[in-house]
């Protein structure tokens, strides 16, 4: 009964928070974003723990490994935009994922932070069902994890636009790389501004980015365990 | 009838996309490796794909589903959060600050490579 309910409040929440986002469109009202600051509300008052949460919202859960999955489709059906621009792409990918780790690693030691918090951080520009379960893998907490998953996406979300023009980043390919290989999907979704080919190329690095992450974040995490 | 087709179709499809998910699960724990199962999952169907083993049509539609939805199904683990109130200290306020200065300077490094080497190919383009 706590099962169903739980799953089915989310959903309902959820659906509530997307139709919120489509009338006042700001990235702060990501439904993600107001659905669970709802939902620990209404935990919280009524005391209910979270493991209680979870006896239901993990068949919620479940759901993320075939949706990582599901991630190969727009990558198959993008392959001949990856193909035409394959160096930049990867190049650049890969030159995201290595500054957001080193910055990210020099701003940890500065703070003097414990090493479990230090592996929670490291996939933070990552997609967040692939960050958590990277996360999960290297001995992160992965739902600290996802907060940084989702401050990043913010970030880019928010101040992508001020970003490129201070920096000059005009040309839409670079828009589109910069966004969704630090700031993933939220990143992403705030690129249809710029047009349907940041867009695309947007998502595509998103995907990639997700799995050059899955194989360099073990690589950072073995200095911290 | 049409649209209970469709949904039965979407649902057969998930279960396929399941199925290389769990594949990939047990990939990495046979082997012993600190990876994430799905995205094993996620690069075997893309060679499947690739090899035409998985005609498309068989993985669209659950696919197209499953990514429409994605946000919803990581709620739950960013609810997750609320077993963490040190977020909200000071040093959670640093912390937070220190995942936006990264984001910002990895946007400002990636926008400049890239732009750096999509005008040098426009350049060799140019030049042939």
């Amino acid at each position: 009964m706590i099962a169903i309910s739980m799953i089915i409040g989310t959903i309902i929440i959820f659906v509530l928070m997307k139709k919120l986002n489509a009338r006042f469109s700001t990235p702060l009202l990501f439904p993600v974003v107001t659905a669970t600051i709802l939902i620990i509300i209404l935990l919280k008052s009524f005391s209910i723990s979270y493991d209680t949460y979870m006896i239901g919202a993990k068949w919620i859960d479940a759901m993320l490994g075939p949706a990582v999955v599901s991630m190969a489709y727009p990558l198959y059906t993008q392959r001949n935009i990856i193909k035409q621009n394959l160096f930049s792409i990867l190049t650049s990918v890969v030159v995201a994922m290595l500054s957001g780790l080193i910055s990210i690693i020099v701003f940890a030691k500065l703070l003097n932070l414990s090493n479990d918090y230090i592996l929670s951080l490291l996939p933070k520009s990552i997609t967040t069902p692939v960050a958590m379960q990277i996360s999960g893998a290297i001995g992160g907490f992965p739902s600290l994890t996802a907060v940084f998953v989702i401050i990043a996406g913010l970030t880019g979300a928010l101040l992508g636009p001020f970003i490129f023009k201070i920096c000059r980043i005009e040309k839409s390919v670079s828009r589109g790389i910069s966004m969704g290989s630090a700031s993933h999907g939220f990143g992403v979704s705030k690129l249809t501004e710029y047009g349907e080919r940041a867009l695309s190329m947007g998502s595509v690095s998103m995907t990639l980015s997700a799995i050059i992450g899955a194989f360099i974040c073990p690589l950072f995490a073995l200095f911290f365990q | 009838m049409i649209e209970m087709k469709k949904y039965i179709r979407i649902v057969l499809q998930i279960c396929i996309l399941y199925l290389f998910s769990l594949l990939g699960s047990f990939i990495v724990q046979i082997l012993h490796i600190k990876f994430p199962g799905s995205i094993v999952g996620l690069l075997l169907l893309l060679g499947c794909l690739h090899l035409k083993v998985i005609p498309v049509q068989l993985i669209k539609e659950g696919a197209g589903f499953l990514l429409g939805l994605l946000a919803l199904f990581f709620v739950p683990s960013t609810v997750g959060v609320m077993n963490y109130p040190e977020l909200l200290s000071i040093n959670g306020v640093l912390l937070i600050s220190s995942v936006i200065v990264s984001t910002v300077l990895t946007v400002i490094i990636t926008g400049r490579i890239c732009q750096y080497l999509e005008g040098r190919k426009t350049r060799e383009e140019e030049v042939q």
